[in-house]
């Protein structure tokens, strides 16, 4: 028998609260974290078709960090760092009790270290000093840098890995994770989505792409409004979220706290188009039919859905069309909620913070507002969404998560039997 | 009413260089997406090119109704202040909505 994979641990970085207290009565009060981007000086936002974004506030890593792993690693790293020592207090895993070979890390992660990336970058040809390109910059840009300062700040030795599958990265982190488990090659992973790149040159490159938001500058927490008639594009944001995963045999030897089970995930690829999904939505469906066989379910045991519903015209019609293929008329009862529409797209972290959202649901019976929900779409109507906060008997929870590249994931929690 | 002819002829060639296809066989009737065959986001690359070629910049706000060469050819008209009249075009417009089909 294969092993089960629980959750025992929750941090998290977002645009509405650092940590998992702030950030779940933030999110169940559906506060928005959106506002208008200020820290692109000197450049004037004049030449940016959307001006806001779902950005962590007054955030200083030494106000969290005893350690000096956080002063050499980029903003995302630093957010991956708080949230992971987050996950691990709360999980109560003490790292001098563990076989260092058997903890493992799986960061996701899309876009890196582009705050020093882009910094290097402007500095390198403004100046034509090779020689002053800092001695930091390929460890800090490399996409495993979050992934390696985590081992190192405590001694994780087993296998370490990155996810970059876009805006997918850390639903497929905690998929992987599930595998490795699963597999016996870790008795405990610590899985971590984080992204901080709302800068001038990434911010400029969603501009152009047409993906955000640009009609709601004027009012910066009605710009995210997934499944909404109004809704115009994406909001970009950033942050980190932690989930400690481990099998069922070593949290329960420890007693520590069980808060979910990692019930089953599926990857796959609509081989379609690089940003564009199928507009069938066959795929979507496809995908979360195949994480729910993984799990051992069948669709109609499943209460909730955290969507991936990034606020675009036709990706939140898709997802609602391939909601309503999997499930038919049970698509309605299903409680369903967009964690975007408070936080943004915090991108490579958007898998994760999605995860904590369901374990949080599946714990409290809780499912956070879908912000700015005010008047529904018909190509994408779903009963089961609200502008308020609800409260369901949440046993099996469907996490969704699609990526530029024509990839897509799913992974489906549920509550831990014990 | 006629367009101006050096704006059509730049479009159609931004449009051919993009499509590797002579200019002269695209038409100002033409769909892009129907008889062009382009998705939205080559129709989000050929607005770029287009900002460029005029030194314009579209807000997401213009693109709902730029479907033909034709609207494509007006609209930059209108913001070049050329013509104030709209191109004929045999196909009518049907507002779509060509923003954020993205899924990131």
């Amino acid at each position: 028998m294969r092993a089960r994979v629980v959750v025992t641990g929750l941090g998290v970085v977002s645009p509405i609260g650092i940590g998992i207290s702030e950030f779940w009565k933030a999110a169940l009060a559906g506060q928005s974290g959106i506002s208008a981007i200020t820290s692109f000086a000197p450049f004037a936002m004049d030449g940016y078709r959307s001006k806001v974004a779902g950005q962590v506030r007054d955030f200083s890593v030494e106000r969290f960090l005893d350690s000096a792993h956080g002063e050499r690693v980029d903003r995302y790293a630093q957010f991956a760092l708080v949230s992971t020592k987050e996950a691990l207090a709360d999980s109560g895993l003490q790292m001098a009790k563990e076989d260092p070979h058997r903890v493992g890390v799986i960061v996701g992660a899309g876009m890196g270290g582009m705050v020093m990336g882009e910094r290097e970058v402007t500095q390198l040809y403004e100046q034509q000093k090779p020689h002053r390109v800092h001695p930091n910059f390929i460890p800090t840009i490399t996409l495993n840098s979050a992934s390696g300062i985590i081992a190192m700040a405590y001694g994780a030795k087993g296998p370490n890995l990155t996810i970059s599958t876009a805006c997918s990265s850390s639903a497929h982190a905690l998929g992987q994770a599930l595998h490795c488990i699963r597999e016996g090659r870790a008795d405990v992973v610590i899985v971590v989505g984080a992204d901080a790149s709302i800068t001038p040159l990434v911010f400029a490159g969603f501009c152009s792409l047409r993906a955000l938001s640009s009609k709601f500058n004027d009012q910066p927490e009605k710009a995210s409004r997934p499944f909404e008639r109004s809704r115009d594009g994406f909001v970009m944001g950033e942050g980190a979220g932690t989930l400690i995963l481990e099998s069922a045999s070593h949290a329960k030897k420890r007693k520590a706290r069980i808060y979910a089970e990692v019930a089953g995930y599926a990857a796959t690829s609509e081989a379609y188009h690089m940003v564009i999904p199928r507009e069938d939505g066959l795929e979507v469906a496809h995908t979360m039919k195949l994480a729910l066989a993984d799990a051992g379910l069948t669709p109609s045991q499943v209460d909730y859905i955290n969507a991936h519903a990034t606020s675009t015209t036709i990706g939140d019609a898709v997802e609602a069309k391939a909601i309503r293929l999997l499930f038919k008329s049970r698509a309605d009862k299903i409680a369903i909620s967009a964690t975007k529409s408070l936080i943004g797209h915090t991108l490579g972290a958007a898998g994760a913070i999605g995860g904590i959202a369901s374990v949080l649901a599946l714990q409290t019976g809780q499912i956070h507002p879908t912000a700015n929900y005010e008047d529904p779409d018909p190509a994408c109507a779903l009963a089961g969404l609200s502008r308020s906060a609800q409260e369901r008997r949440v046993k099996v929870a469907l996490l969704n998560a699609f990526g530029f590249g024509s990839n897509n994931a799913a992974v489906v929690l549920k509550q831990a039997t014990t | 009413m006629a367009t101006d002819p050096t704006i059509s002829l730049k479009i159609r060639t931004s449009l051919g260089d993009y499509l590797k296809q002579d200019p002269a066989t695209i038409l100002v009737t033409h769909h892009l997406r129907d008889d062009l065959g382009l998705d939205s986001m080559a129709v989000i690359e050929l607005l770029y090119r287009i900002e460029e070629a005029f030194d314009l910049q579209i807000p997401d706000q213009d693109l709902v109704g730029l479907t033909t060469v034709g609207h494509v050819v007006n609209y930059v008209e209108k913001r070049l202040g050329k013509t104030a009249a709209a191109a004929p075009t045999k196909k009518p417009a049907t507002p779509k909505k060509p923003t954020s089909k993205q899924k990131p």
